[in-house]
């Protein structure tokens, strides 16, 4: 009988199958296994809002790396610094002068070009998102990982510690270290953001572990000498990924938020390097005058990314699941 | 086709069926295609009688007893076709508020798992005598003595002190006990027991058992019980119905099946039973899974893990692979859904019946 | 249930302090300290440093420091005697039994650095505005996330529920600061028809918490009040828009996950009316991790606060915190952050609390 089996895979349509059962008839059907990445892309793939969002986040992603060729930017090259003009002229569009073409229009007083201001403030907010976040995954596995394997006093320590700076709103402790030990520029406020964004994860990995280390597969391992350091890397650790991907996602929009409303407090990022959230940091001066573009494009530019990856997020949790059907 | 266990009876007169489910189907339409759960199921069932229907998990089962609830959510779940006659009414056509007064009234239902079948955060008898005020239209001070002597019926000690309680103070059985009171406190026609014993202990599963038959046979309200469990068929009910992928697939008295049966699934279920005569021999399995609902065999639907399934090379010969039999009626109330019992293969039919002999040959 | 109550109020406490401890640590890492806003000043000499290092008792060492600050030590004591307070018994006791009266314990937060005044009323006068704005919001935000949550199960896959989602969406990935500006572009620069930031108008009422704006609210109510919820509108909007977002949709799968449970089935096949279904059976067990949800994002609502003031020029906390971290005002910053993390503990307290009162399952032992 063993000799007979026909591996099928999973991709074929019902009308082979049928076929192949007609060619076939006597034999078993074995559903060749995908492994749980293989499934989880097949699962995303059919998420239509998981793909829209990561296109989303992929042009965007574009628009960072290659765009600021195109619309160049300067902070020290100021575009009308003789004229007396204050208000900034609206986008092209709406005035219907095109010359010049502006897009997304002028901000007040220095007058430059809101576009690039969007475009290359693209860069940094992404950066610093992606790179805090993995700075604060990191930790967080490591911190969460740590407590939740070896549990006992360890484990109340470092949770006590975690519950505590819980109590604080982390933003708080964000804008404080951004003024106190920030220096302005994008690394800092990036380690800064790493270094206080890992506490909830952490929270989630311990669970995790502290459920996974009961497995029988751990005993097993354990039980033929395997080291606790291997253990956690190749064992648990692989089991607590997917919902590590899918927080770290959901991460990342929180900290371009954060970032962006830290810098626009102007504790953050300085404005000599363009990001989303420095370049609002006047624009609430000129609201009365009317310049609502200024304010306008580059938070919309916040919300697009934070919805594409929110979006992403979303179809990453149905897909990594494993109780969802395939 | 419809009144196959009618006959059985010798000429049941209509008003002698409390239930009578005719050409019922119901599909779930999902997202990867429609899933056809319960796909043209007859069976009647008499006043006091007591019917099993049995097959392994995803045959149908409950779909079919929730469907005659109308619990089936809507969607993804569409009841195709089908009439379900319950005391002269069509209980698919009813409006929703005479349902409502079907259900708990005079169908009652007891699930699988007395674990998450009670709400939480409601005491026992707060939700015994839910049902008693909905349907007997008590106040809170009688509907409470009610629940206390329904608890008492199914033999719980102390019913007083237990109607206080919340669901997590009390054991599986229990809870159990606890579903049954509740079915029964209004003192329904039909009992419908979807796996009542399967989340419970051994021990505590023969109680429930003796429960459920000695408050059957004294109060004699008809019983659908839903089981894989062929012992539990033995013990509790008359007749049989046996399901597999959404269709019955062989039909019969309780003593019929389980000595004689018919269908080569049916006979599969039978020799997987550990008992004390088959001591020391290997405990034979039907090999292979349920088929995957969107990928039906074109054929009899159980051909792929039928060990007397064969090929033919004459031509308009139908085979098992390619040809879905039919129920075919074997006289006495009794119905196969084989092309063993087709009368062109008597021959086959020879070699299936020396018990073991065709099966050997087959593998 | 009250030795529950009690068991939870001690378990908090080792929560406080390692809280306190934090805050204190992390301020301390800052560079520069309290006395780097002297270093551009010629006019003040190395003495005078050192006079105000010794005065606020940052010459000692630092665990001296922190017990100063909490109350623990006396500033006046010497060796052993920093333990005793002035009148001969442990410092750390309440002023009223023979202790101390420095520190956090006895209520003293210290004063400002920039002005001089108290810690404590800085705070306290700020205090008020941001419950008003906060507690408003918070109120409107449950209210309205829970409605909509339930109704959108309810109504699964309905015109509502499917609105409700995209709105949901959205409203997630909205940035707060930015809400607050378009709002204003749109209702008070465009439209002109809510005020764009303050807490009164100040050409026709008096500051609000001083004593000419109580007589005004005594005398003329209605239109104190009115004019307090035009400045309320767009600031509450702004705080509870992301909030709402989240959590309705939270309750949603929340009461989803309640529908979909067997006891749900065991109550419909009961023969329970469909709303009762909802009410009495699925509702109560779909507020379980509701509650504790509500009481776990507190500090949102302050973070929210943080932004909202700033952008509506409020005249609350979030926004005294924003201006004391401007001008390294440490006493003013510490005293913040302690009242908020014991607003924030007092919360989930209370939530934790509520749950065991909704959900029969948790023992109180």
């Amino acid at each position: 009988m063993a000799e007979r089996t026909v591996a099928v895979t999973a991709d074929l349509t019902p009308a082979e199958l049928e076929q192949l059962l007609l060619e076939r008839p006597d034999y078993e059907v074995q559903l060749e296994s995908l492994n749980q990445w293989q499934l989880a892309w097949r699962r995303f793939r059919r998420h239509r809002l998981a793909l829209a969002g990561a296109a989303l986040f992929l042009a965007l992603v574009a628009i960072a790396i290659i765009g600021p060729f195109f619309v160049h930017y300067d902070y020290y090259e100021i575009p009308h610094p003789d004229e007396l003009v204050y208000a900034g002229r609206p986008p092209s569009w709406i005035s219907g002068d095109w010359d010049p073409p502006l897009l997304m229009g002028e901000t007040a007083r220095l007058q430059r070009d809101i576009l690039g201001l969007v475009v290359n403030g693209a860069r940094l907010s992404l950066v610093i998102g992606v790179g805090a976040t993995i700075i604060s995954v990191v930790i967080g596995a490591v911190w969460g990982g740590v407590a939740g394997y070896f549990g006992g006093w360890l484990d109340s320590v470092m949770m006590r510690i975690v519950d505590s700076l819980l109590t604080l709103p982390i933003l708080f402790l964000i804008l404080v270290a951004g003024k106190f030990l920030g220096r302005g520029d994008w690394p800092s406020v990036m380690l800064i953001f790493g270094l206080f964004g890992w506490l909830g994860l952490s929270r989630l990995v311990r669970s995790l572990f502290l459920s996974l280390r009961e497995e029988d597969f751990v005993d097993a391992a354990r039980a033929v000498g395997v080291s606790d350091g291997r253990i956690i890397l190749r064992h648990i650790l692989p089991n607590t990924l997917s919902p590590i991907i899918v927080a770290a996602t959901l991460s990342v929009a929180g900290v371009i938020i954060g970032e962006a409303f830290v810098s626009f407090l102007g504790f953050g990022v300085d404005i000599t390097q363009p990001t989303w959230g420095n370049v609002l940091t006047s624009s609430l001066d000129f609201l009365q005058q009317g310049n609502w573009w200024w304010a306008f494009f580059p938070g919309f530019a916040i919300v697009l990314t934070v919805l594409g990856i929110n979006f992403m997020g979303d179809g990453l949790r149905d897909a990594l699941d494993p109780r969802a059907r395939i | 086709m419809t009144s196959v266990l009618a006959s059985a009876q010798g000429g049941t007169r209509a008003d002698d069926v409390v239930l009578d489910v005719r050409d019922l189907r119901t599909y779930f339409h999902v997202m990867d295609g429609t899933v056809r759960a319960v796909d043209g199921v007859d069976f009647q069932i008499r006043r006091s009688g007591r019917l099993a229907l049995v097959g392994e998990s995803g045959c149908g089962k409950s779909v079919t007893a929730l469907t005659i609830m109308r619990l089936i959510d809507q969607p993804p779940g569409e009841i195709a076709s089908g009439e379900v006659w319950f005391d002269g009414r069509d209980l698919l056509t009813l409006p929703a508020d005479q349902m409502r007064a079907v259900r708990g009234g005079e169908i009652a239902m007891i699930f699988q798992e007395p674990m998450t079948s009670l709400n939480p955060v409601l005491t026992v008898g707060d939700q015994i005598g839910e049902a008693v005020k909905l349907h007997q239209h008590l106040r809170d001070r009688e509907a409470f003595e009610a629940a206390v002597q329904a608890l008492r019926d199914v033999g719980v000690p102390a019913p007083e002190r237990r109607v206080k309680q919340y669901p997590h103070e009390l054991s599986g059985g229990m809870r159990q006990r606890v579903m049954i009171a509740m079915a029964l406190s209004c003192r329904p026609k039909l009992l419908i027991a979807d796996e009542p014993t399967t989340a419970l202990d051994v021990t505590i599963q023969r109680q429930i058992l003796e429960l459920i038959k000695e408050i059957q046979e004294r109060t004699g309200t008809a019983l659908l019980l839903i089981t894989h469990d062929l012992g539990v068929v033995a013990e509790t009910v008359d007749e049989v119905v046996v399901m597999y992928a959404g269709r019955i697939v062989e039909t019969g008295t309780v003593e019929e099946v389980l000595l004689e049966p018919r269908h080569p699934y049916t006979r599969g279920l039978l020799s997987s039973i550990p008992s004390r005569g088959k001591r020391g021999q290997r405990l034979s399995v039907i090999k292979g899974v349920v088929p995957n609902p969107f990928r039906m065999p074109p054929g009899c639907k159980f051909e792929p893990r039928c060990p007397y399934a064969w090929e033919t090379s004459v031509q308009g010969e139908p085979t098992c692979a390619q040809n879905e039999p039919e129920l075919l009626s074997l006289g006495d109330g009794r119905a196969s859904r084989c092309w063993l019992h087709d009368p062109r293969f008597t021959g086959r039919l020879r070699d299936y019946e020396r018990p073991t002999a065709g099966a050997e040959e087959a593998r | 249930m009250i030795r529950y109550i009690v068991r939870r109020l001690l378990e908090a406490i080792p929560v406080v302090i390692l809280t306190s401890v934090l805050i204190y640590g992390i301020l301390l890492i800052a560079p520069g300290g309290p006395t780097a806003r002297f270093a551009q000043n010629p006019r003040i000499t190395g003495e005078q440093i050192a006079a105000f290092k010794h005065r606020w008792g940052l010459d000692q060492p630092i665990p001296i420091q922190y017990c100063r600050w909490a109350g623990i030590c006396n500033p006046d004591g010497e060796g052993l005697g920093i333990f005793i307070s002035n009148k001969g018994l442990p410092n750390i006791l309440p002023e009223a039994l023979g202790g101390g009266d420095n520190g956090m314990l006895h209520g003293d937060f210290g004063f400002s650095i920039v002005d001089g005044r108290p810690v404590t009323s800085v705070i306290s006068e700020r205090v008020v505005p941001t419950l008003i704005l906060a507690g408003t919001a918070w109120l409107l935000w449950v209210v309205i996330a829970f409605l909509t949550g339930v109704y959108a199960a309810v109504r699964r896959y309905g015109l509502f529920d499917s609105a409700l989602t995209v709105f949901n969406y959205v409203g997630f990935s909205l940035p707060t600061f930015w809400l607050g500006i378009m709002l204003i572009a749109v209702f008070a620069s465009q439209l002109r028809i809510f005020p764009a930031s303050g807490m009164w108008d100040t050409r026709t009422v008096p500051a609000f918490g001083t004593d000419r704006y109580w007589t005004l609210l005594g005398e003329d109510p209605g239109y104190v009040l009115t004019d307090l919820l035009r400045h309320l509108v767009l600031p509450v909007i702004t705080l509870i828009v992301v909030s709402i977002a989240g959590d309705s949709r939270f309750v949603r799968s929340s009461m989803l996950d309640a529908l979909n449970q067997d006891y749900v089935r065991t109550a419909r096949a009961k023969g329970v009316p469909e709303w009762r279904v909802v009410t009495k059976h699925a509702l109560r067990n779909a507020l379980l991790p509701v509650v504790t949800n509500l009481g776990l994002e507190i500090p949102f609502l302050f973070t929210g606060a943080i932004a909202t003031e700033t952008i509506f020029s409020w005249p609350g906390m979030g926004r005294a915190f924003i201006q004391a971290t401007n001008n390294y005002d440490y006493p003013v910053l510490m005293g913040i952050l302690v009242i908020t993390a014991i607003i924030v503990i007092s919360a989930n307290l209370l939530a934790d609390i509520l749950y065991a009162v909704v959900d029969p399952r948790i023992s109180y032992g």
